[in-house]
């Protein structure tokens, strides 16, 4: 993966679905006047005939798409995550009812697209995806699991939504695993006295944190939740139970998001203490996703003194 | 099965007056939409383009869009009128349990999409599958009924673009131009402008028919399927036709003793 992990999550996008496009001829993808910004031209360029430029039309994007399905294709739709939940009723009504196997594929998701500002920068459609029923729910972490869950979603019967960056990540995958499960956590760190849960590109600020956090005499458990719908219930049972205390931690607004859908979970079965940390505000135009990391308090800092205070509420 | 026009006049009025006898068993069902799309499908089932047992061992078939889904009760009562249907069945429709819905939806037999009871969102699918069709090298085409009022749908127009930008050849158009939406005449709802004029401007080949006279839409649609490029039948049709208290009018519902008794009174 060392290759992989060189790419942003951009081009490992387009280039898992160049590679997607080799081992499958069913393989079809979509793209909204976003072919370079996605780059899906990665594999617009590899296989041109089973590629589709809709012009500035999210709603026919996906409605496209479905269409695609229902003539027994695989369609990759690939547009901003931001204009992806402009198709969201096309989502539900002929995506989701149907149970068609369309990925949607929103990018430049959170806080990716610093320079566009709010309009650009999608904190909602973890949300949006998570609430239809039929829908898988994917929000990799770094270019490394990019390439690895679009791959592996080729597999999946449904409908699926995958949520990627834009250029910044700090890799922190590729190492981590071979084999992307879908619904499946990965443990990238133990630790007694606090659970931090995250989803999509904070992971490598709670490593951070749970370092910062050894140096304060607390125990850290750092577990990713690439997946986010379905939700790794097992996973999050057992170090609910171990610590007795969970953060959780995404580029996305606090209300019905990965957070939302931890603890829907615990509190039906094993009601524990709970901080869920995002967004609670639209974003800003800034020079880098970084600045708006900062800005809006998502810093290994913040995430170590949250789940201090956690531990000492306990 | 191949018919003549004027073999097909009398499964329409029967399917008329089973339109209406549903109306007297369930009022959920949009009537004058049903009413005025008739002949629209009956000369795509009445010609053996579309089959009421579509997917029954066929490679290379044909597909059929109901994009104005809530007009789904006309394909019902012509499957009726053609065999295909028990009138038992049909005074289920709407009903807990019974296949037949007043939108199609995935158990919804006869038709090949399923969404289209969001309006716009049937022109995006059917413009998709016309796609699929032709990067594999099938035959078969998409035969796509819209209303004239889906058309407000910015959807509709994305869609429509992109089937003219791919040259699908494959896709046959036919608008129910019935001039009447949910709160009344098109025309004060939302000005439709230059229909034909807004389709050919985006390379479409335009036949305008009286949407009434089936012989119009079948010969309209030969043409339509040799045009060469993608083509639109846009077909004049009165809402509610065939019911004069009801004509022309957005009524959609009727008393269960005027359903019974309008529906004597055809055929």
């Amino acid at each position: 993966m060392l290759d992989i992990e060189s790419l942003t999550p951009r081009e490992a996008l387009g280039r898992a679905l160049a590679d997607l496009g080799d081992l499958r001829q069913d393989v079809v993808v979509l793209v909204a006047d976003t072919g370079e910004t996605t780059r899906a031209k990665f594999f617009a360029e590899r296989h041109p005939e089973r590629f589709f430029n809709v012009g500035i039309a999210e709603q026919a994007l996906v409605g496209i798409a479905a269409g695609l399905a229902i003539a027994g294709f695989m369609p990759y739709a690939l547009t901003f995550a931001a204009f992806m939940t402009r198709a969201w009723e096309q989502a539900r009504n002929s995506v989701d009812r149907l149970a068609l196997p369309v990925r949607l594929v929103g990018t430049h998701a959170g806080f990716a697209d610093a320079y566009d500002g709010p309009s650009h920068q999608a904190l909602e459609d973890i949300a949006l995806f998570r609430v239809l029923p039929n829908f898988t729910v994917i929000a990799p972490a770094d270019s490394c699991e990019v390439y690895k869950a679009v791959t592996a979603s080729a597999a999946l019967k449904g409908p699926v939504y995958i949520r990627v960056g834009r250029d910044f990540h700090i890799p922190t995958t590729c190492g981590l695993y071979d084999r992307f499960e879908v619904g499946r956590a990965y443990t990238v760190a133990d630790g007694g006295d606090v659970a931090i849960f995250t989803t999509g590109a904070v992971l490598p600020f709670a490593v951070e944190a749970a370092q910062l956090l050894r140096d304060r005499g607390v125990s850290a458990a750092v577990v990713h939740f690439p997946t986010v719908k379905p939700l790794d219930y097992s996973a999050v049972e057992k170090y609910a139970a171990s610590t007795g205390a969970v953060l959780t931690v995404e580029e996305h607004m606090v209300y019905g998001g990965f957070g939302s859908a931890v603890a829907e979970y615990l509190s039906q079965t094993r009601p524990t203490k709970m901080a869920i940390m995002g967004l609670k505000s639209y974003g800003r135009t800034a020079k880098s996703p970084q600045e708006l990391y900062q800005y809006f308090g998502l810093t290994p800092e913040n995430i170590a003194a949250r789940a201090e205070e956690l531990v000492k509420l306990r | 099965m191949e018919r003549r026009a004027s073999e097909l006049e009398p499964l329409i009025c029967k399917a008329r007056k089973y339109v209406v006898l549903m109306a007297g068993y369930d009022p959920g069902i949009h009537l004058g939409s049903s009413l005025s799309v008739m002949e629209i499908v009956a000369a795509l089932y009445g010609t053996g383009r579309v089959k009421f047992n579509m997917a029954n061992g066929v490679h290379n078939r044909n597909y059929f869009v109901l994009s104005k889904g809530h007009a789904i009760h006309a394909v019902y009562a012509l499957a009726a009128a053609m065999g295909y249907l028990t009138l038992d069945e049909l005074r289920e429709t709407g009903s807990l349990g019974s296949r037949l819905q007043n939108h199609p939806e995935v158990d919804t037999p006869f038709v090949d999409v399923a969404n289209s009871g969001s309006l716009g969102q049937g022109i995006s699918l059917a413009v998709g599958l016309a796609l699929g069709l032709k990067i594999r090298g099938e035959k078969g085409r998409v035969y796509l009924v819209v209303g004239d009022g889906e058309l407000d749908e910015g959807q509709s127009w994305e869609s429509f673009a992109v089937a003219a930008h791919y040259g699908l050849t494959n896709l046959i158009t036919i608008v129910d131009f019935n001039g009447v939406q949910l709160d009344g005449h098109s025309e004060e709802v939302l000005r439709k402008g230059d229909l034909a004029g807004r389709f050919k401007s985006l390379g479409y080949e335009v036949f305008e028919v009286d949407g009434h006279d089936v012989g119009q839409i079948i010969s309209a649609l030969e043409k339509a399927e040799n045009a060469g490029r993608p083509a639109v039948i846009i077909a004049k049709t009165v809402r509610g036709r065939g019911v004069a208290e009801i004509e022309d009018t957005a009524k959609q519902r009727l008393s269960r003793d005027d359903a019974l008794r309008y529906a004597g009174n055809i055929c």
